[in-house]
């Protein structure tokens, strides 16, 4: 990489300033009304494999909610699906648009997908505003998110996005489980390893939806749940996968069961629906007890993510004006403009071309780094 | 005639060397790297002299820092998939690698001809982990892999930047275990991205766990409820040291020196292959 003129670079640096600046300002303040922790709504968050029916799901919940009168507000994250079955009063699609994000910076499918979550995660203190100036007309939150699961467990907007909520509102995680493809116990065991990996990422209640009773039902996760050793038989008896792994893992596991809350539901069918809102509402009190406390400290883990994602962006936005050498960069000035084609930071990608900094500035201080990895340097 | 060949007519034995090859599956979470690590990994074994040759398994992948040596997108592309078929992107990839799944036996059988004789492939593998937990696609891939006499190591890679306190460690190490118990296989977990790392002061404690301290971390974090939990957990990846993680900086040749040198020993590259004789004379044995 060239080393830049230092004109030029203090006149780029400077303008990447002012569009943070702009980004700031389009901001409600949000300072003042977050700090008002409220009771009401329950927000639930539902995530899920590709496939195990979470959209689905969502559909019935928003079908029950309105059944059964209480006051749902739905929020789909999700900018890649097609179609929607239900209405969703906030929409990450109306915001930003998946595929004109994929060409505008010739990103594959995931890369679109998550750009689209950062871009969506920059506004998100406007959502929580929105619900927060309703929160006395509303009972639920009910949140859609994307297909492919890593998309919001492991990134930076994901966690942006939960930590918005999860330091206003009481906030539950629904894991959605493919029931029918759970019944071999590996991939029971897999499934139930990644939900206790989500239970520890957002530090929220867990409850765990086994989707599609109607197609198998459930009770077998639930005996395996209950005794380890019907678990570790079934291990035993499937594939002669005779490892201590499985067995030392099961062990672990069954501490895991007995925090969360198992309900066999049915997207097609509706049931277990009254079973899934207590469990929502047991789990909303826990929160109110137990994470209430914590609340400051996730409040400042979110202002922390928010600082350092605005960081990367200014890095980004920098190169990217570097690159493009200064060219116009246009910035959606509103919630729901949809004319004006957004430029915006992308998360580092699998497919993005590494760049090797060989600036000056960024020179390594190779001593005072690697004092503690040098034992893993050969 | 091949080497086998001539030995055979020289000894009068039927001489067959056991070729061996060496593979590494390379998954992680959407961009924790692995494409990054697979184009520094052939960079690294270029300037050393060591064959490498890196398979793209990604239908969806755009950009190659590295040359392909075996590329999915010859045999199925998602683009292709998602318009013809009308799927979205994760239906899409799904097909894609059940599409791979049916093609073991012809597509991939053949181009696998090219690579026998101790080389050494590496698998840029999609992020999506549906593919490991739910479906035993990527598991069939690696038993066929197996069968053709490769010797196949998981490599799983994790964003250093997001382990950032003890309750995203235990996540980090869920998440890998999650996908180690399908694949049954012997695994390297890495911790990418350190480069990009601001404060290398805390990642010491995940990297060489102590278990009493992140224990105690832990249970801070985590509600009262969680204690047996918490306990259960770090005794799995503190004192059993179910998942280690080795730190990865691309910027230094000996970060990923380490690194390789960590997987060799994990796929037992670089032990002197055997001539194995096919003969009822066991007096030959090993000919070292």
């Amino acid at each position: 990489m060239d080393p830049m003129e230092s004109s030029g670079e203090e006149n780029i640096v400077e303008e990447s300033h002012k569009l943070v600046d702009s980004l700031d300002k389009l901001r409600v303040s949000a300072g003042s009304s977050s700090s008002n922790f409220k009771k009401k709504p329950v927000i639930i968050i539902v995530v899920g494999m590709a496939g195990s029916g979470k959209t689905s799901f969502l559909h019935r919940l928003v079908c029950h909610t309105f059944d059964a009168n209480k006051r749902g507000y739905v929020l789909n994250l999700d900018p890649a699906v097609m179609s929607l079955p239900f209405g969703a009063n906030i929409d990450i699609r109306d915001t930003v648009k998946y595929k004109e994000v994929m060409k505008q910076y010739n990103l594959g499918p995931n890369g679109g997908i998550m750009t689209s979550l950062n871009l969506f995660a920059t506004k998100f203190d406007e959502v929580v505003s929105v619900i927060e100036k309703r929160a006395d007309q509303l009972d639920y939150v009910l949140v859609d998110t994307p297909g492919q699961i890593e998309i919001f467990t492991w990134s930076a907007s994901g966690a942006i996005i939960t930590e918005a909520f999860a330091s206003t509102f009481p906030t539950v995680v629904t894991y959605v489980v493919d029931t029918p493809r759970s019944t071999s116990p590996i991939t029971f065991m897999s499934n139930m390893l990644y939900a206790c990996s989500i239970l520890y990422k957002t530090r929220l209640p867990l409850v765990l939806a086994f989707n599609k009773t109607d197609v198998a039902d459930h009770k077998f996760a639930l005996e395996w749940m209950e005794d380890f050793e019907v678990f570790q038989a079934a291990i035993q008896s499937d594939n002669s996968y005779t490892s201590t792994l499985a067995n030392s893992l099961s062990l672990s596991l069954y501490e895991f069961y007995r925090n969360i809350r198992s309900i066999g539901v049915s997207a097609i069918t509706g049931a277990g629906m009254d079973d899934f809102f207590k469990a929502i509402e047991a789990s909303a009190d826990e929160y109110m007890q137990t994470y209430k406390a914590d609340l400051d400290k996730r409040k400042a883990e979110k202002e922390q993510l928010e600082e350092e994602r605005r960081e990367k962006e200014m890095e980004k936005l920098r190169k990217d004006m570097e690159s493009s050498q200064g060219g116009t960069v246009v910035l959606n000035t509103g919630l729901k403009d949809r004319d004006a084609a957004e430029k915006m930071m992308v998360e580092e990608e699998d497919d993005d071309d590494f760049k090797i900094e060989e600036d000056s500035d960024d020179a390594i201080d190779e001593d005072e780094e690697d004092e503690e990895m040098n034992r893993f340097y050969v | 005639m091949g080497s086998c060949d001539i030995l055979s007519v020289l000894f009068g034995l039927d001489f067959c060397f056991v070729t061996m090859g060496y593979a590494q599956l390379v998954i992680g979470p959407a961009g924790s790297g692995k494409s990054t690590y697979c184009s520094s990994l052939y960079e690294h074994c270029e300037t050393v002299g060591r064959t490498m040759n890196v398979v793209n398994l990604d239908p969806a992948a755009e950009i190659f820092n590295y040359p392909v040596a075996m590329d999915i997108r010859e045999l199925v592309s998602l683009e292709d998939v998602m318009e013809e078929l009308g799927l979205g992107p994760n239906g899409a990839l799904m097909y894609c690698m059940e599409y791979l799944e049916d093609s073991l036996h012809d597509w991939v059988d053949e181009e696998l001809e090219n690579y026998r004789d101790d080389d050494y492939l590496i698998f840029d593998c999609p992020g999506q982990i549906e593919l490991f937990t739910h479906v035993p696609v990527l598991k069939n891939f690696v038993a066929h892999l197996q069968q053709k006499n490769f010797n196949v190591c998981v490599v799983y890679l994790l964003d250093s930047q997001f382990i950032t306190d003890v309750t995203k460690f235990i996540s980090g190490c869920m998440s890998s275990l999650s996908a180690m118990i399908q694949l049954e296989l012997p695994h390297i977990n890495i911790l990418s991205k350190m480069d990009l790392l601001q404060d290398k002061s805390n990642i010491d404690n995940y990297l060489d766990p102590e278990p009493r301290t992140l224990l105690a971390e832990l249970n801070e974090k985590m509600g009262p409820r969680y204690a047996k939990l918490n306990k259960a957990l770090i005794e799995m990846v503190g004192e059993y040291g179910m998942v280690n993680f080795i730190p990865l900086d691309i910027r230094k040749e000996r970060s990923i020196q380490y690194v390789l040198s960590q997987i060799d020993v994990c796929i037992q590259f670089g032990e002197d292959a055997d001539v194995k004789i096919k003969d009822e004379d066991e007096d030959f044995g090993d000919d070292q």
